[in-house]
């Protein structure tokens, strides 16, 4: 690496602080009275797609402690009284845990496969919600709007994810470890 | 160079072990989270408070053009029926005009009777106007944020109301924004008045679009199209807040539609009524029908 010009400090800051940033705003944006139909049902979901579609990327860019705060952050400003505070700390530790552990069915690979991975993984997410939020308050909660909000982030997870993945575009850690070199993460290529 | 050597395969064994742990750790540190929640709830209290009072301005910049756009779409649709809105807004307008004369004459009467009768009337209610500034609506959540707290007199258990009706209470405050839990809520549970029958219920939520109508002494009394008011039971209720209409009557459980559209909410206002919790018992409860009646209902 040579010596660091401004733009360059500014560059790597960026790509380093670019994906808790977009999880941010995601988890903000879970809270916009969007109020467009089917959507916003699916708001409270966006922040697991977006800790998965970066998991695929670049998860040293998304720390465990990260996830930790945004997922207590998430669930302090979603939740009703009663509902467990972490919950959704503890589904976005997993599945970044889970992608990062599954890399190589999940990388590399054909998108329909990642939007199966995906599938999967927010099945568990949204389970794992909701049983914690139903044993947490002693209630019966009906698993329906639940599963609506589950349908319809997957549907809507192919407009989404490739614009998560463009951020990534360049990056050397997305290709396979031996052709990796000596790159560093937030390095780029060119 | 060989200490060398073995102190890296050291260092990179210990990081890997670290990195193994880590996650336990994480996911120790998540339900450490979810057991602090639940056993210190003024804990989870304050720092809710504090996550709105942060977030509040956040949202607002984004509510806005939100609102705007929203209220543009909103307008294009209504051109298309311009005509015949106004038609049915004609109608309605000289429906609403019999009623007010109807409406001023019976407060005319009430008054004269309540100075016989020497009535004392509950505390007067007082408005405060909030722009919603954001939505907590999940598979568990009806509710919304406000952007009004503590600073201008919002209190926890205030009666949040839209034009229409009841649309929740406030749940949580912050210094400048706080939280309203909506009627629809399954932690939602309401004391009301059958406005026909006068006959007392509870209206409970369950996360879906309509409410639940329990604890009545006779089912048999209730009718489809029934309005439902708020008792004023409990306290810090105004009585006679119209809440919503019976829609489905079937044995064992009465179905309510809200008054109050929560997809199209924007501003709404806290029902400030002096009375806070459980102090104003005596005040305000009433005990005769006639003592309902004479309550403001706007």
């Amino acid at each position: 690496m040579k010596a660091d010009g401004l733009l360059a400090v500014l560059d790597r800051w960026g790509r380093a602080t670019l994906p808790g940033a977009v999880l941010l705003f995601f988890v903000l944006l879970t809270l916009a009275p969007l109020r467009a139909p089917y959507l916003s049902d699916a708001l409270p979901l966006l922040p697991a797609l977006v800790v998965f579609q970066f998991s695929l990327a670049t998860p040293e860019r998304l720390p465990g402690p990260l996830l930790l705060a945004m997922g207590i952050l998430l669930d302090l400003l979603l939740g009703g009284p009663g509902a467990p505070v972490g919950v959704s700390a503890l589904g976005f530790v997993l599945i970044r845990a889970a992608v990062v552990a599954n890399r190589r069915y999940l990388v590399g690979v054909p998108f329909l496969f990642q939007w199966f991975g995906f599938c999967l993984l927010a099945l568990g997410f949204v389970i794992l919600v909701w049983g914690f939020t139903a044993l947490w308050t002693w209630t019966a909660i009906d698993p329906v709007p639940a599963l609506i909000q589950y349908v319809v982030v997957v549907v809507i997870y192919p407009l989404i994810a490739p614009w998560l993945a463009r951020v990534r575009a360049r990056d050397p850690l997305n290709v396979p470890e031996p052709s990796r070199g000596t790159a560093r993460p937030g390095e780029t290529t060119s | 160079m060989a200490i060398r050597d073995e102190f890296e395969v050291a260092a990179g064994q210990v990081r890997q072990a670290v990195q193994r742990f880590a996650l336990g750790l994480l996911v120790i540190a998540a339900f450490g989270a979810m057991l602090v929640g639940k056993a210190d709830t003024v804990l989870v209290e304050h720092a809710r408070v504090l996550a709105l009072d942060l977030a509040s301005p956040v949202l607002e910049a984004i509510a806005r053009p939100v609102a705007v756009a929203n209220r543009t779409i909103a307008d294009l649709k209504e051109f298309a029926s311009l005509r015949e809105e106004n038609a049915r807004l004609r109608e309605e307008n000289a429906r609403l005009l019999a009623w007010q004369t109807a409406a001023r004459r019976l407060e005319n009467e009430n008054e004269g009777l309540r100075g016989l009768a020497n009535f004392r009337e509950g505390p007067e209610a007082s408005f405060i106007t909030a722009r919603i500034v954001g939505d907590s609506v999940s598979a568990y959540v009806r509710g919304a944020l406000l952007n009004v707290g503590r600073k201008v007199g919002v209190a926890s258990g205030q009666a949040v109301v839209t034009g229409e009706g009841l649309a929740g209470r406030i749940a949580e405050v912050g210094d400048n924004s706080s939280r309203v839990l909506f009627v629809t809520d399954v932690n939602s549970r309401l004391p009301v008045l059958i406005e026909r029958t006068r006959e007392r219920a509870i209206l409970a939520g369950d996360n879906s679009s309509q409410l639940r109508l329990t604890l009545l002494q006779s089912l048999q009394g209730v009718q489809r199209g029934d309005r439902i008011i708020t008792s004023g039971h409990g306290g810090s209720f105004p009585v006679g807040i119209p809440v919503g209409e019976v829609v489905e009557t079937s044995e064992g459980h009465v179905r309510v539609r809200p008054f109050a559209d929560f997809s199209r909410l924007e501003f709404v206002r806290v029902v400030d009524y002096g009375v806070t919790g459980l102090v104003g018992g005596s005040q305000g409860t009433p005990s005769t029908p006639s003592g309902v009646a004479g309550q403001r209902v706007r």
